[in-house]
């Protein structure tokens, strides 16, 4: 018979937040948000540079089901997203959860769609373009979410 | 968990050990600069499992904010390895998962791992802070089992189907709502519990 055991800790975290001083919640989101701001060039360089390595490990994936191939590109959006958010451009974290979801997808039922990859990487770019209006975003977005969920386990 | 953004209520991280594990630059970059935000002051910056493991042995812990390390999910990994190795009260201490994508194969050991949330990426401050205060609210009861140990995952205080089992079988009482959840943590009276 398994056994089962219930524990009450206290967490010191409750009583440090209780402690004098500190923060107004309105004051400690606009300092977080202040602080995020001077990482959107870093957040920018990175998600440009891990676009470069997809494009390229997309280059080298192969013409049958590349299980490796793909990881890599799961591993390159996977890193991505998060950043997007900060450096202004959210639908890219969008575009690379559907890529993942796709990729996920994939691999895990066996099968194999290169060109439903090939889709996502170039979305990622257009996706990274400044000034990109809201209302062409959307119906990328919507195309990638319709790609990926093609493959979902049903 | 709604807290109201404008908010003039205070808390205070400023003396917290905030454990930060993300192997990822820009990644640990984001956590940092949220949580410093946040005022927490007393950081400790992992980038491997090796790194939480030995912070998590040697220093006393407040907060746990770890990243699932996808694809590997060797944050889930460490996040077990603190609930059954880490001496108290390292092994209660809070843990917020951070994941920018769960993998299906990954579903189970990230519900299983002993974390008390999950957070997905892209993280903004409101949602961490909102976070940090609902893990931070005592009473949260603890559970050791064959397969389990961590935090209580059960949300509500209802009885099982049907009843009849012990009461201290049950889930400990939660408040009505997140935002009560996050007014109790931070010292206000929750709204529910207001005279009339």
């Amino acid at each position: 018979m398994s056994s089962v055991r219930f524990v009450f800790p206290k967490h010191r975290l409750a009583e440090l937040l209780r402690e004098p001083g500190g923060l107004a919640v309105a004051e400690a989101l606009d300092r977080a948000q202040a602080n995020l701001e001077t990482l959107k060039p870093t957040c920018r360089a990175e998600l440009m540079a891990l676009l470069e390595l997809a494009e390229v490990a997309y280059g080298r994936l192969g013409q049958s089901f590349d299980d490796a191939g793909m990881a890599e590109l799961y591993t390159l959006a996977a890193h991505g997203i998060g950043a997007g958010a900060v450096c202004g451009a959210p639908a890219v974290d969008e575009g690379l959860s559907s890529l993942c979801d796709l990729v996920d997808h994939l691999r895990t039922r066996r099968v194999y769609d290169r060109e439903a990859i090939g889709v996502n990487i170039r979305a990622w770019r257009l996706l990274m373009t400044p000034g990109l209006p809201a209302e062409g975003i959307a119906p990328v977005l919507a195309g990638l979410r319709k790609v990926s969920k093609r493959y979902a386990p049903t | 968990m709604a807290l109201d953004p404008a908010s003039r209520a205070r808390f205070n991280l400023e003396r917290a050990a905030i454990l930060l594990l993300d192997d990822t630059p820009v990644g640990m970059s984001i956590l940092v600069q949220i949580v410093t935000g946040l005022g927490a002051k007393q950081l400790y910056r992992c980038t491997t499992v090796e790194q939480a493991q030995e912070v998590a042995v040697s220093q006393q812990i407040d907060l746990a904010i770890v990243d699932s390390l996808s694809p590997s999910g060797g944050g889930y990994d460490f996040i077990k390895w603190m609930r059954h190795n880490a001496a108290e009260p390292n092994c209660y201490t809070p843990v917020l998962v951070t994941t920018a994508h769960t993998p299906a194969s990954d579903v189970t050991r990230a519900r299983d791992c002993g974390g008390h949330i999950l957070i997905k990426k892209p993280i903004a401050p409101m949602v961490m802070l909102e976070r940090i205060i609902w893990v931070s609210k005592e009473g949260r009861t603890f559970l050791y089992s064959d397969g389990y140990v961590g935090p209580d995952r059960r949300f509500r205080d209802e009885p099982p189907p049907g009843g009849g089992r012990r009461r201290e079988d049950r889930a400990p009482a939660t408040p009505n709502s997140d935002e009560e959840i996050a007014l109790g943590a931070l010292g206000s009276k929750p709204k529910a519990l207001k005279a009339s």
